[in-house]
C-alpha cells in the first residue's frame, strides 16, 4: 500500500543555510510517526512542505498521492493540521471558529458530531467564548477540533503540548490516541521525548536538516542506548568489585552510599543476578534501570554531533 | 467563492468588535466634521470656492472614513494577523492565500458604506445633506477610494513588521492626510507650500473624487484618475511583496 506521506531527498534553504537537507520520510495509514529534534532541527519545515506551505527547493513531497503545491486546494480538505507558532482572531468565538472552518466534507453541524468533538475535547461550554478568553489548553483543544473537523486522512500536529500544564497534556495525547484508534493517520512533530515515547509508532530523529534514524521508540532505545544499570544495597561483605567488573557486559562499577551500581549491556543483567544468588548474596532492593528514547536520542545526537566535527574540521 | 464569503462574514463581525475601528471608523469622523463644519460661518464661504463650509465638510468627510479605514484598520489588522500567524492557519485550513486580500476589499468597501452612511445621517441632522450634483460620479469616487486605500493598507499591512509597527506607521500618514487632505482646512486657506504638499497626498484626490462632483465643482475626473494610479501602485506593491 502507498505511504500517506512520501517525502524523498527533500531539500529548503533560507538564504545560505540549509535547514532541510535531503530528507527521506514514509509515514503509512494509520500510524502516528513522530519528528525528533532539538529547535533548529529542521521539523517545522519539513512539516510546512508537507502540508503546502512552504515550497521545497528540492526533492519531491506526495501527501495521499498528491502535490502539496500542485494539488493544495484537493489536499488541505483531507489533511488536518495544527501550526507551530499559528493562533486566531482574539475576538473569534469557539463556535465562530468551527462554522469558519468547516468545509463540504465536514462532520455535520448542530447537535450531532460537531457537539459531540467539542464535548470529547471539553469545550461544549465555551462555545460562545472569544479565542482570547481560552487558556492555553483549552486553545490546543480547539486546535485540534478544527484539524478534525473535516474528517481529516491525515492530521499534522506540530508542538501540540507545548505550555501546556500535565493534566493538559495528558488529556491531548488521549485525544491523539482516540484518532490513531480511529484510523486517522498522524504526522507529530515534538522536541518532548515523553511526549514520543507514548504516543507515535514510529519516530525519525532529525538534526541539522538531515534525518539520523528512524524507527519504532524502542527500536531506537534498542540500537542507541542497549545498555542497563542496575543498582542494589551494598551487602557484598565478601564480595569485592573486582568480581562485578569481571562479570560479562559489565562496563562500569561504582558505589553510591549505601548503593552499587552496576552498568552494562543488557546481556549483563542476568549475569549479574547469577552470580548473585552464586554468591549466596541476594539484595531485597535490586531495581534495574532501563534507558529511554530521549536518553537513545541524546546518544544519538551527541554522535551526530561527534560526526559533524569531524567533518567540518571542529569549526562547528 | 465560498471561501471568501465565509472570510467576509466572520471579517465583518470582527471589526465591529474593535475598539480600535469604533473609535477610529465611526466616532473620530463624525467628531470632527461635527466641530469643524460647525466652525465656520456663512461669511466664510470665500474660502470654500463659495460653497457653504458645513456643506464642504460634510461632502469631504466620507474621504476621512476611508483613510481611517486604509491607513489605520487595514494595516494594523492585517500586519497583527500576520505577527500572531492567523494568516498561517486560514491558509493552512485551505483559504487561497489571495482569498483573504479580497475579503478585505470587500470588507473596507462595505464598512465605507455603512460608516458613511453613519456619518451622514448624524452630519445631516445638525447641517443638513448637500445636494449630489452627480450621483454617479460621485459614486464612483466613494467606491474607488474605498478599493484603492483599502489596497494601500493592504501593502502596508504586508509590508510593516508588526501590529505597532502598522500602527505608529499609518497614524503617522492618517493625520497630515487628514489635515491636509480633506479633513482640515480648504486648500485656499492653506499657504502655497501647504497646498502643493496637500497636492501630493493621495487623500486629497480622493476627496476632491468624492466632493467635486457631489458639490458641482467639477468632474473629478483627473482625481479619479490619480486615485486610480494609486490603486493599481499599491496592487502592485501588494502582489510583490506576498508573491502570489
Amino acid at each position: 500500500m502507498r505511504p500517506v506521506v512520501e517525502v524523498r531527498e527533500l531539500c529548503k534553504r533560507y538564504g545560505d543555510r540549509t535547514v532541510v537537507d535531503h530528507v527521506d520520510l514514509d509515514v503509512a495509514e494509520g500510524e502516528i510517526v513522530g519528528l525528533l529534534g532539538s529547535n533548529g532541527a529542521g521539523k517545522t519545515t519539513t512539516v510546512e512542505c508537507i502540508s503546502g506551505l512552504r515550497r521545497p527547493d528540492s526533492g519531491s513531497v506526495r501527501v495521499l498521492g498528491l502535490d502539496p503545491q500542485a494539488d493544495g486546494p484537493q489536499l488541505r480538505s483531507l489533511v488536518g493540521s495544527q501550526l507551530q507558532d499559528s493562533s486566531l482572531p482574539d475576538r473569534l468565538r469557539v463556535g465562530e471558529a468551527i462554522e469558519l472552518f468547516r468545509d463540504s466534507r465536514a462532520l455535520p453541524s448542530g447537535s450531532g458530531p460537531v457537539n459531540g468533538l467539542l464535548q470529547a475535547f471539553g469545550l461544549t461550554e465555551h462555545r460562545r467564548q472569544p479565542f482570547s478568553a481560552l487558556s492555553g489548553g483549552q486553545r490546543q483543544r480547539l486546535f485540534l477540533v478544527l484539524a478534525l473537523l473535516n474528517r481529516p486522512r491525515l492530521v499534522i500536529l506540530d508542538e501540540l503540548t507545548q505550555g501546556l500544564d500535565p493534566a493538559s497534556r495528558r488529556d491531548v495525547w488521549d485525544a491523539v490516541r482516540s484518532l490513531r484508534d480511529a484510523g486517522t493517520t498522524v504526522l507529530l512533530v515534538t522536541h518532548y521525548m515523553d511526549e514520543a515515547q507514548a504516543l507515535c509508532d514510529r519516530v525519525a530523529v532529525l538534526d541539522d536538516g538531515r534525518v539520523l534514524d528512524v524507527g519504532a521508540p524502542v527500536q531506537l532505545v534498542d540500537r542507541h542506548a542497549p545498555w542497563a544499570t542496575v543498582r542494589f544495597g551494598a551487602t557484598l561483605g565478601g564480595v569485592p568489585i573486582e568480581s562485578l567488573r569481571a562479570i560479562e557486559g559489565v562496563r562500569s562499577v561504582r558505589r553510591l552510599g549505601t548503593q552499587v551500581e552496576v552498568h552494562g549491556d543488557r546481556r549483563m543483567i542476568a549475569h549479574l543476578c547469577a552470580s548473585l544468588v552464586g554468591w549466596g548474596d541476594v539484595p531485597g532492593d535490586l531495581s534495574v534501570v532501563m534507558p529511554d528514547l530521549e536518553e537513545a536520542v541524546i546518544d544519538l545526537l551527541a554522535r551526530g554531533d561527534r560526526r559533524a566535527l569531524e567533518l567540518t574540521g571542529g569549526s562547528r | 467563492m465560498n471561501a471568501i464569503l465565509k472570510l467576509v462574514r466572520t471579517e465583518l463581525r470582527l471589526v465591529l468588535r474593535e475598539p480600535l475601528v469604533l473609535a477610529f471608523v465611526f466616532a473620530f469622523p463624525i467628531l470632527t466634521v461635527l466641530v469643524i463644519a460647525g466652525s465656520f460661518g456663512a461669511d466664510d464661504a470665500d474660502a470654500f470656492a463659495n460653497v457653504d463650509p458645513s456643506q464642504w465638510y460634510v461632502a469631504s468627510y466620507l474621504a476621512v472614513v476611508i483613510a481611517a479605514i486604509g491607513l489605520v484598520m487595514v494595516p494594523v489588522h492585517l500586519a497583527g494577523y500576520r505577527e500572531r500567524g492567523v494568516l498561517r492557519r486560514f491558509t493552512a485550513a485551505g483559504f487561497p492565500r489571495w482569498s483573504f486580500a479580497v475579503a478585505q476589499l470587500i470588507v473596507g468597501v462595505s464598512l465605507t458604506m455603512v460608516a458613511s452612511g453613519v456619518l451622514l445621517v448624524v452630519a445631516g441632522l445638525f447641517y443638513g445633506l448637500p445636494p449630489v450634483g452627480n450621483p454617479l460620479a460621485t459614486t464612483v469616487g466613494v467606491v474607488l477610494g474605498a478599493v484603492s486605500f483599502t489596497s494601500v493598507g493592504l501593502l502596508l499591512g504586508a509590508v510593516l513588521p508588526n501590529a505597532r509597527a502598522a500602527q505608529g506607521v499609518g497614524l503617522l500618514v492618517f493625520f497630515p492626510s487628514f489635515l491636509l487632505g480633506g479633513g482640515g482646512p480648504p486648500p485656499d486657506a492653506m499657504s502655497a507650500t501647504m497646498r502643493q504638499i496637500a497636492r501630493l497626498l493621495p487623500l486629497t484626490h480622493v476627496t476632491g473624487a468624492i466632493r467635486d462632483p457631489w458639490l458641482g465643482l467639477g468632474t473629478g475626473t483627473w482625481h479619479l484618475a490619480i486615485v486610480a494610479g494609486v490603486l493599481m501602485l499599491s496592487v502592485l506593491g501588494w502582489r510583490r511583496a506576498v508573491r502570489l
